[in-house]
């Protein structure tokens, strides 16, 4: 709060109150946020090639810790190399990276925020795979390729998948080793526990497959190994996306409905998940998530990082390059948005969650502004908010409102530049029109990359042979 | 150069797709190859099927008696099958090789050698094949056979060509008849015509000789086919034509309209009459067109000819006509070959004075004057009592066809025809060469036209062009149907259709009379 907040024409009412729901610390069953405001899941590829993270990652997080949020959901942490969406990710698969992540979690804890670990695996939705992982199909609970970059993949076989639920048990321990607050699944977006939950997308026969208590079955049993593992006191969350609106590409399938998603958000508090954090869509990105423009400019850039990654990138690469083409991806995109807000564009299916469970519930997608946070906090859509895009525009987003100002003077325009430039790109606000020039926009991606200038002078047995 | 491992999955499921289409790709080039090549073909058939064009004359003579109207895309003749029928059929042509035997004229080119063509038959590239049909000058060009002194001081037949005459010599019927029948005979078949054809050169090539064997003879025929199925049934109900005669409106009825003949009534059926001149257009304007009069518009008559000459509403050449029309507006005929008495001239012009001006115009020094109260204009045949079958072949329901489906919607939609009582006053410009008289040229001469109707001839030979410089018009000796002389058409005026009776004017006047006015009548 400062008295030098300029004031704000939309809140006449000034700086926040006390008991402005916002700032309301936010009670889970072995976590407490200071406030309602989570960091979304978003990172860049800042990275070693091994998976241990670097200052830059530390950095990044602290950026957003500084502004007043009070937990920071990781960016897609995986639990095996052969799960990366991208490479470059700081993953949690060995023991020896716990420092690492303690490191960072100090570094977040300092400014008084709490850090979750989002705990993944990409299975099919694999972008940018990577030398670990380019020479190989990637696991999933199908063997039919993504259906928009035509990304491969192989059905596990019941031992992978028990492999794979002991890996995010042990991520989970190593999670909380390190000190880390909880941890979230990832269970949302058209990853490898969407890939099992989804109607559209699993195809198995076994006991993985066909039911949604089978097609459940993956996630819940994660979440037992980790109880298991951890115990009940470690924070634990789930995102999953409540509806999975499958059919971008038009001929896919539905997938999941609001309604089965309401019972796999039951399904999860009743075996042991603290809170569940809801999101929209079987794959990212997608268009309700994140919803906003999509500049086919910026992706001709950047989307040739991608095109050796899936069997139906140049299809795409040229529908996104040129002009004549656009129409037929615009029409297969934007169709599944009409009549559908940008912020808050899940909060109808987070209402419909919440009213299920009895844990809290965190709603992602857009949010931006204080007054449209609070009247879904206090009708009882969610009890939070987790945003990426508006923080990354505006990393004091929550000092803005606590000051009494419904929006940032430069809000984020949701044009989706800063995920379209990812693959490729180090992450960061892409949007022209918030920056004087290309320099000024360059000099701020670069901010993070303020590391230490002191260089060490490796020892002879830290030199490998 | 080395072939490389796939060093990514991807990279080695697209070589496995890339394998296991590689014949579906081939598959797939090859039928694109082939449809790069179709679609050539398909623009070059195009291109050739689009094609639409004729020569123009620059003589607006040459383009009357050879420039296209129209006639040909819709029912014409190929022009290298039209070439080679005098060959493959020589009964049908008297051993000539060439269609004068039907009583088409030929002249000569500047080089001496007799046209490819002759006249009143125009020729025009069609869909790639050059087609040949009438024009107007097929029946509105006859001939004049004269005696000239030529400078060695020896007297030489002469035969003059004068378009705009009527076609005298032309047997239209057997010249129909020649062709339908040709369209049922075996002759006809590509194997006969094709080496027909390339024995008179060029050779087809292999492209052309498929195009005649399997689309331009098999058209041919079946059209000659459906037309000789439609008219021959009407030609069985009617007497001969004779030369330069047509019925105007029955064929049209049965092919351009597509009247059945069992529609048509019975007292309709015969409505052959003499090809008219058309000189001297411009002052007709307005008056009673056609024998009977049944339309007082150039244009729309015009137009109606046409058609009966073959041209269709898709094939009609305006410009073509317009351009005829427009020079026949002022054609005069060549001043007539007869020298009367002067004197018996002068008493002639008296009598026409007084008893045929107001029908017939007048000629004097200065040429032929189109006025009279009653020029142009429509006798009641009750009054002039001429033979009615050419009057009554015009019917009220072919003129409402006529009305209701021609050139519908455009500025060119008949709407001028009448259905008339009689038969029009015509006026006599170039009187001289329009023999025989009467609408259904049933009088030889103009003597004959004089005298009371049992007095004219019974029956007389047709198609000789030799002024009969006592009588008026041509040299028609007397003749018996039942035992014709050989070559010539005996014309018996005791036929349906063929009746002398009538145009009694004049008949009653005193020989000397009869005598004065044939004399001024031969002026004419």
């Amino acid at each position: 709060m400062t008295e030098n907040a300029p004031q704000d024409p939309a809140n006449p009412a000034g700086p926040a109150s006390c008991d402005d729901i916002i700032f309301t610390p936010l009670q889970f069953n072995n976590l407490n946020v200071k406030n309602r405001i989570f960091r979304s899941s978003v990172s860049g590829r800042f990275d070693n090639e091994d998976g241990s993270l670097t200052q830059t990652r530390i950095n990044w997080e602290c950026k957003f810790a500084k502004g007043g949020i009070g937990a920071i959901v990781s960016s897609y942490v995986p639990v095996l190399m052969e799960g990366r969406i991208i490479a470059g990710y700081a993953t949690v698969h060995r023991d020896d990276f716990i420092p690492y992540w303690q490191t960072l979690g100090q570094a977040v804890h300092s400014f008084d925020c709490k850090f979750i670990m989002q705990l993944s695996h990409s299975g099919r939705q694999m972008d940018v795979p990577g030398v670990h992982n380019y020479a190989r199909p990637t696991l999933s609970a199908t063997s039919k390729k993504e259906s928009l970059h035509g990304f491969l993949c192989r059905a596990m076989s019941l031992e992978e998948i028990q492999y794979t639920i002991d890996a995010f048990a042990k991520g989970a321990w190593r999670a909380r080793e390190a000190g880390l607050d909880g941890v979230e699944l990832h269970a949302a977006n058209g990853y490898l526990f969407t890939q099992f939950l989804s109607s559209g997308i699993n195809d198995r026969t076994d006991e993985y497959g066909g039911s949604l208590t089978n097609r459940a079955r993956f996630l819940l049993d994660v979440i037992s190994a980790i109880r298991a593992k951890v115990g009940r006191e470690f924070h634990l969350q789930v995102k999953i996306s409540a509806v999975d609106h499958n059919n971008v590409v038009p001929w896919e399938k539905k997938g999941n409905t609001l309604s089965e998603s309401v019972q796999v958000a039951q399904w999860c508090e009743a075996s042991g998940a603290d809170a569940i954090h809801v999101s929209t869509g079987s794959l990212f990105p997608h268009p309700l998530n994140p919803p906003g423009g999509f500049s086919f400019e910026t992706i001709t850039a950047t989307y040739d990082a991608m095109i050796s990654s899936g069997v139906s990138t140049l299809r795409n690469y040229f529908l996104f390059r040129y002009p004549a083409l656009r129409p037929i991806f615009y029409w297969a995109w934007f169709r599944m948005k009409r009549g559908r807000p940008v912020e808050g564009v899940g909060e109808d299916e987070a209402r419909a969650i919440k009213a299920a469970v009895k844990i809290p519930v965190i709603s992602t997608g857009g949010w931006q502004t204080a007054s449209k946070i609070r009247t879904a906090i206090n009708s009882k859509a969610c009890d939070g908010v987790s945003i990426a895009r508006s923080l990354i525009a505006n990393p004091n987003l929550p000092k803005f409102w606590a000051g009494g100002h419904d929006l940032p003077p430069s809000p984020c325009t949701y044009c989706n530049r800063c995920l379209l430039n990812a693959p490729k790109n180090p992450i960061g606000c892409y949007e022209p029109l918030r920056f004087a020039n290309h320099d000024a926009m360059v000099e701020q991606l670069m901010t993070i990359y303020n590391t230490h200038p002191t260089l060490q002078v490796p020892k002879p047995d830290e030199v490998a042979p | 150069m080395i072939r490389e491992l796939p060093v990514t999955a991807v990279q080695e499921a697209l070589h496995r797709r890339w394998r296991l289409l590689i014949p579906i790709y081939i598959l797939l080039a090859i039928i694109a190859v082939l449809g790069v090549v179709c679609f050539i073909l398909a623009v070059i058939l195009l291109w050739q099927f689009a094609q639409n064009r004729t020569p123009h004359y620059a003589d607006i003579v040459e383009e009357f008696k050879y420039g296209s109207i129209g006639t040909e895309p819709h029912s014409g003749i190929p022009y290298r099958i039209w070439r080679v029928l005098p060959a493959l059929f020589p009964e049908d042509f008297g051993g000539r090789q060439d269609y004068s035997a039907f009583g088409f004229i030929y002249e000569k080119d500047a080089d001496g050698r007799q046209r490819d063509l002759p006249i009143g038959i125009s020729r025009r590239t069609y869909r790639n094949v050059d087609i040949v049909w009438f024009n107007c000058a097929t029946c509105h060009t006859g001939t004049v056979s004269a005696t000239t002194s030529s400078p060695d001081g020896q007297q030489r037949p002469a035969r003059h060509i004068i378009p705009g005459m009527p076609s005298n010599n032309l047997y239209l019927e057997r010249f129909i008849y020649f062709l339908l029948n040709a369209g049922a005979d075996e002759r006809l078949s590509p194997d006969s015509l094709i080496p027909e054809i390339n024995k008179t050169g060029p050779t087809l090539g292999p492209p052309d000789e498929f195009i005649y064997r399997w689309y331009v003879i098999p058209m041919l025929r079946d059209g000659l086919l459906e037309r000789r199925t439609r008219l021959f049934p009407l030609f069985a109900q009617q007497p001969p034509w004779g030369p330069g005669r047509v019925d105007t409106f029955n064929p049209y009825k049965l092919i351009q309209a597509n009247m059945p003949l069992a529609s048509l009534r019975q007292d309709e059926l015969i409505g052959i009459a003499d090809f008219p001149s058309i000189f001297n257009q411009g002052p007709r304007e307005g008056m009673h067109l056609h024998w009977d009069g049944d339309n007082t518009s150039l244009a729309e008559r015009n137009l109606s000819a046409a058609i009966g000459a073959g041209v269709t509403p898709d094939s009609v050449d305006f410009d073509a006509i317009d351009r005829v029309a427009d020079w026949l507006k002022t054609l005069r005929p060549p001043a007539s070959p007869h020298h009367p008495d002067a004197a018996a001239v002068a008493r002639g012009r008296d009598i026409f004075m007084s008893q045929c001006r107001a029908c017939h115009g007048l000629a004097d020094s200065e040429g032929y004057t189109f006025t009279g109260n009653a020029i142009g204009q429509v006798e009641p045949n009750d009054t002039l009592g001429t033979d009615p079958h050419r009057l009554d072949s015009y019917t009220e329901k072919f003129r409402e066809f006529q009305l209701a489906n021609f050139f519908v919607g455009t500025p060119h939609q008949f709407k001028y025809f009448t259905k008339t009582n009689g038969y029009a006053n015509l006026p006599l410009d170039g009187l001289w060469m329009r023999a025989p008289y009467l609408h259904n040229g049933s009088v030889p001469t103009l003597a004959a036209l004089l005298q009371a109707p049992s007095q004219r001839p019974v029956a007389f030979i047709r198609g000789i062009d030799r002024p009969d410089t006592k009588n008026g018009g041509f040299e028609a000796p007397p003749c018996d149907p039942s035992a014709p002389p050989a070559n010539s058409f005996c014309f018996d005026t005791r036929l349906p259709g063929n009746h002398n009776a009538g145009h009694l004017y004049g008949t009653d006047l005193p020989e000397a009379a009869k005598t004065d006015l044939l004399a001024y009548l031969l002026t004419f």
